[in-house]
């Protein structure tokens, strides 16, 4: 960190206390920063440690620590004694009026060569990370890499830097005000994935032929679990853009999509999405909503009805390679199945999920699965 | 590709990466892809070039000024002595606008074939149709083009050129991207990726026993044909153009895309009061299929306009314009021309009354039914046979529905739609009737049991 230019401290020694000019005098010793710490392992905030030496001398010292140009957390600033933490008291912190600065009152039990740790957090420097999978051409599994991205436009230049993440080993980097680092992190060459079509059926259209020459396209995802399996599962995986290519077999690829990965702990799954399939296609229908079991008061008005309701959807699939849909279904309030023709898993109160296996279309035409799901809503009330 | 990206500089670096020593070469591209979508702004570009390495720590510098380039995809790849060269960072230097600096330390020195790739804006392609009717309407050809427009920035010189159908998932566009003062922004910098993808124009298309692939330019007609790889790839359709393409900046190239004779088509004509109002809407009617001389890959979205050969010595009539969506392999397409006035649908009312009437225990009216009659008169009076496709759709789903007269088809649509389908010679005319019945208050308690 080149601390001339915008982090200043000053040591101001005092033989006797006196009270506060109002003109401060500053800088009497510009201590040297030694090892700076860039601590990226809060998402949020980063933080920076700096330690210097500083020259106290027997009785009361006082240090001026100001900024200018970059916006620090004033209260975020520590500062801690390394060599003599029985000796040197910290007494107060005064924070100037008008000024991006503070004044530390430190008592110092000896004249010593003190070194200390100065933390605080600093705005507008970060980092991000970026993450480009590469699928094979069968799809089963991606070369996945990913990059720490360094932003530094806090104002400070760090011309040497021990940067840490949440993980792994700190390395070294210098980074300069209004620079931006691209670096390779991790490197996981055979990662398995699980190719995934979604069709929810509060979230899409029911019957393509009632929009007008647009496709209802089934999102696609690839699936990846952060485990040792995959190649991973050493840390958690940090959230960020991936962009997801694919291998075209003519030692090139192609660009498949991209999505915003979640944070991913260890032994959790990651869902990209990485666009839409139009070669399936879901045409859903209900074919009966009527009241049955009707309850009446005295007025013969209905007050309680179950409801008798079929519906039914036809999935095709005009792929030329097999697929398996999963299928989201909503039923709300208290409700039982007569009869439904596809195995299906309850996975809440009202939502239930169908995993279909299409086959690949054959010359005949697309392969055709069809859904039929009767089901009573129970004890419906009347509004 | 000269006039932008011009500078792609090695820099022998000693010690740190600060210290930029020596200018060696400015290489050559040997070869471009291009990968061009159409469901957005995207443009995959792959170049490769030879580098000359020195032993040691490098820093190559790319830029790419006037360029709608996305820094943040730039990637470089050694294609030889991949496990000798670490390519450490890529950095992008503080004040300097669309630079960037690759920090690589190689164990070997001399050239070594690279790769760069990065995503541009600015080239995009379309796909629209020309349709020609046969004098009878029975058969139609179908011409399949794609326009390739570079609004880039930069000329692309014998690019080999590929395009992909599909609806692929972007989160920020990449002319946006392109256009940041910072590759990857500023962490103080809020909302920086709107997540719009384009509308989709898909591609397009061609059948099985097409492989000609014209390439044109817009004011010549044909050069030399050209093949086309066709194949699918995850949930896209990749066309690959034979040979090399040059686009440079601010053209367009139209491509014709495939040219199929003798399609079959089924002129059908629609009627949905609520949907289209009191008009017949006519589409035309096929299969991406082999028996409609199509089914090899996906038809991708487009405009088609369509003509009829009007008479013997061939002059043509415009018939309209449809925009028509994506057609996976084996789907039938209903092409809207719009609405017709020479076949015509007339619902009309007959009769109404009620029935049935239910009163409570204080005497008021607590369930009845509705019985209305329709005549439905359809007729065509065009000298060739279509087809005809009337929706009913009722307010209630406790209905019943009893028929007089001649459908070639009928059915249950949903559980408050009907269709029936009728099948008409040239200028003929059919009439049907229907009586609906609609079961109100505690009548459809009566249709629910004997429904059940």
């Amino acid at each position: 960190m080149n601390g001339k230019r915008l982090i200043l401290l000053a040591i101001v020694v005092l033989l006797a206390v006196a009270p506060m000019a109002s003109a401060r005098i500053k800088l009497v010793a510009l201590p040297e920063r030694a090892a700076t710490v860039i601590r990226l392992d809060n998402p949020n905030a980063t933080l920076i440690e700096e330690e210097r030496v500083l020259t106290l001398q027997k009785g009361l010292n006082k240090v001026d620590f100001s900024w200018k140009g970059v916006q620090i957390d004033e209260d975020s600033i520590r500062l801690d004694v390394l060599d003599h933490p029985e000796g040197v008291n910290l007494l107060s912190v005064s924070y100037p009026p008008d000024e991006a600065a503070l004044v530390w009152e430190i008592s110092s039990g000896g004249n010593y060569a003190e070194t200390v740790r100065i933390s605080y957090l600093l705005r507008n420097i970060d980092r991000l990370i970026t993450y480009k999978a590469i699928a094979d051409k069968a799809e089963t599994q991606v070369g996945l890499r990913s990059y720490l991205v360094l932003r530094n436009f806090s104002g400070e230049d760090f011309e040497k830097a021990r940067v840490l993440l949440d993980y792994g080993e700190a390395f070294e980097q210098g980074i300069d005000h209004e620079e931006t680092k691209r670096m390779l992190f991790l490197k996981a060459p055979k990662v398995p994935i699980r190719k995934i079509w979604t069709f929810d059926a509060a979230q899409l259209p029911w019957d393509p032929e009632r929009l007008e020459n647009q496709n209802v396209g089934i999102p696609v995802s690839y699936r990846i679990v952060n485990d040792a399996a995959s190649g991973l599962g050493q840390f958690a995986m940090w959230g960020g853009k991936a962009r997801i290519f694919q291998d075209d077999g003519h030692e090139s690829t192609i660009f498949l999509g991209e999505d915003n990965a979640p944070l991913v702990p260890v032994g959790e799954k990651m869902e990209l999405y990485i666009g839409d399939s139009r070669d399936i296609v879901v045409t859903q229908r209900k074919m009966k909503d009527t009241r049955i079991n009707l309850r009446k008061n005295d007025a013969g008005r209905i007050v309680l009805y179950d409801t008798d309701e079929l519906i039914t959807a036809k999935i095709e699939n005009f792929k030329d390679s097999p697929a398996t849909l999963t299928m989201i279904q909503h039923i709300e309030g208290q409700w039982d199945m007569k009869k439904c023709n596809l195995e299906c898993k309850r996975k809440d109160a009202s939502t239930l999920e169908f995993e279909i296996e299409l086959p690949a279309r054959t010359e005949e035409g697309p392969a055709v699965k069809e859904l039929s799901m009767h089901y009573h809503r129970r004890n419906v009330r009347t509004r | 590709m000269k006039r932008i990206i011009a500078g792609l500089m090695i820099l022998l670096v000693t010690g740190v990466a600060s210290a930029k020593v020596d200018l060696t070469t400015i290489p050559t591209r040997d070869t471009v892809q291009l990968t061009i979508y159409n469901s957005a702004d995207l443009t995959l570009v792959r170049e490769s070039r030879a580098l000359t390495l020195a032993e040691g720590a490098n820093a190559l510098q790319f830029s790419w000024a006037n360029t709608l380039i996305d820094p943040t995809s730039l990637e470089m790849l050694p294609k030889a002595h991949a496990a000798e060269i670490d390519i450490a960072e890529l950095v992008f230097p503080p004040r300097v606008k669309n630079l960037g600096l690759w920090n690589v330390e190689s164990e070997v020195s001399g050239k070594v074939p690279v790769e760069i790739s990065y995503l541009t804006s600015g080239l995009t392609w379309r796909a629209f149709y020309m349709g020609t009717l046969s004098q009878d309407e029975k058969t139609m050809r179908l011409q399949g083009y794609v326009r390739v427009t570079n609004n880039s920035g930069e000329d692309y010189e014998n690019a080999q050129t590929r395009l992909v159908v599909g609806k692929v998932h972007i989160l920020d566009q990449i002319g946006e991207l392109a256009s940041r003062q910072y590759a990857y922004g500023r962490p103080d910098e809020v909302g920086a990726r709107p997540p719009v993808p384009s509308a989709p124009h898909p591609v397009k298309l061609k059948r099985a026993a097409m492989r000609d692939l014209r390439m044109m330019a817009e004011a010549a007609p044909m050069m030399a044909a050209k093949g086309v790889i066709k194949e699918g790839l995850s949930e896209y359709f990749l066309y690959t153009i034979e040979g090399t393409e040059t686009i440079p900046t601010g053209w367009s190239k139209r491509l014709q895309s495939f040219d199929v004779e003798g399609i079959p088509v089924v002129n059908l004509y629609k009627y949905e009061e609520e949907r289209y109002g009191d008009r017949v809407v006519r589409f035309l009617s096929f299969a991406n299929d082999e028996e409609h001389e199509l089914g090899e890959t996906p038809i991708p979205d487009g405009t088609l306009k369509v003509y009829r050969t009007a008479d013997e010595q061939n002059h043509l009539a415009y018939e309209g314009q449809s925009s028509f969506k994506y057609i996976p392999v084996g789907e039938e397409v209903e092409l809207s021309l719009g609405a017709m006035a020479d076949v015509v649908v007339e619902p009309t009312l007959m009769e109404v009354k009620t029935d049935n009437y239910r009163f409570d225990k204080d005497r008021n009216i607590s369930g009845w039914d509705d019985i209305a009659t329709w005549k439905v008169e359809v007729r065509n009076t065009r000298a060739v046979p279509v087809k005809i496709e009337i929706r009913r759709n009722f307010d209630s789903s406790y209905w019943d529905l009893a028929r007089n007269g001649q459908v070639d088809a009928f059915e249950k649509v949903d559980l408050d739609t009907v269709k029936f389908t009728i099948e008409l010679a040239p200028r003929s005319k059919r009439t049907f009737e229907y009586t609906l019945t609609t079961y109100r208050g505690v009548r459809t308690e009566d249709w629910t049991r004997r429904s059940r």
